[in-house]
């Protein structure tokens, strides 16, 4: 079974979350992965019902998440059921939480993991085109998230995958001397919500890290 | 240890999103902002995944006390975020 990867690459908070996504999970995954323009809902349909997991980083609000340039892909009662039924899947966006991710367990997903609030981080706008290297800013927010994704990869299940992320925001938060960063990693934890099955889990995925990052992201000169 | 300046910007976050309220927390971040993130060669930028929120998806830390002076939407998400308050 393939994964189901949507990596938004748009603005500035989809490029430094993809790029994580990029870096570290893309490489030990299927290449059946959504990225920048592909992130959109036909896409999405056409690969999603194969999936046992879908990953999704992009903008959201309670009732939708969305792909590149804030493309519908997931509205609570505008998609269908059999694109998530049984599978595994991690939003990172921000309030899917609230509204969307109940859907979808209503509508058979095995497990789902999102943010009831706001999904907020400091990131070094001078790496845009090298997300994955800014350790100093976005990692301490965003590696928790690659870690919890790599434990599900790994075949744990889906509330241990959960414990990790949520142990990575506690990690990283009590190490932090920025009041700012700090708040951001508590405000990521508690607002961090997993519905559904927390034994849910999927195949195990080779464990592969790549020794040399991807290539530089291109930016278009009109985007930020 | 708590940062004296950080704690100022925690007590005007904790007001209602008056103009009053919103300026003072604009200075107190810009207080905060001098002492802290942002020596050297990076340019930090406070991001979110919202959609159709009323606030930037990416401010640059040093514009925070502008966006938080003009919109009432933004000092919110400070708000609960810094302050760990309901707006």
């Amino acid at each position: 079974m393939p994964t189901t990867v949507l990596m938004s690459d748009f603005d500035l908070p989809t490029r430094s979350a993809s790029g994580f996504i990029l870096r570290y999970i893309a490489p030990r995954v299927e290449p059946v992965q959504l990225f920048s323009f592909l992130v959109r809902r036909l896409p999405f349909q056409l690969c999603a019902p194969q999936s046992d997991i879908i990953i999704g980083v992009g903008h959201g609000n309670e009732s939708s998440f969305t792909g590149q340039n804030e493309a519908e892909i997931l509205e609570v009662g505008k998609y269908n059921p059999r694109e998530i039924r049984g599978k595994v899947i991690k939003l990172l966006s921000c309030q899917c939480g609230v509204a969307l991710c109940p859907d979808l367990i209503k509508n058979g997903a095995l497990s789902v993991a999102g943010y009831v609030d706001d999904y907020i981080w400091v990131m070094d706008s001078d790496l845009a085109s090298t997300p994955w290297a800014d350790k100093e800013f976005a990692g301490k927010s965003l590696m928790p998230v690659v870690d919890g994704i790599n434990a599900l990869l790994d075949g744990k299940t889906a509330g241990e995958a959960f414990d990790i992320e949520l142990e990575g925001y506690t990690r990283n938060a009590a190490a932090e001397e920025d009041e700012l960063i700090k708040c951001c990693l508590e405000f990521n934890r508690e607002n961090a919500v997993l519905l559904g099955d927390p034994e849910g889990r999927v195949r195990a995925r080779l464990k592969i890290t790549l020794p040399i990052p991807p290539p530089r992201i291109l930016i278009p000169i009109f985007q930020g | 240890m708590p940062n004296a300046e950080f704690e100022k910007l925690k007590e005007a976050l904790r007001k209602p999103a008056t103009p009053e309220a919103m300026r003072e927390a604009a200075e107190a971040f810009a207080q905060y902002r001098k002492v802290s993130l942002g020596k050297g060669n990076s340019r930090p930028t406070l991001v979110n995944l919202g959609k159709g929120t009323g606030y930037p998806h990416a401010v640059p830390l040093d514009k925070i006390p502008q966006e938080l002076e003009r919109n009432p939407e933004f000092f919110k998400l400070l708000k609960r975020v810094v302050a760990k308050e309901e707006s």
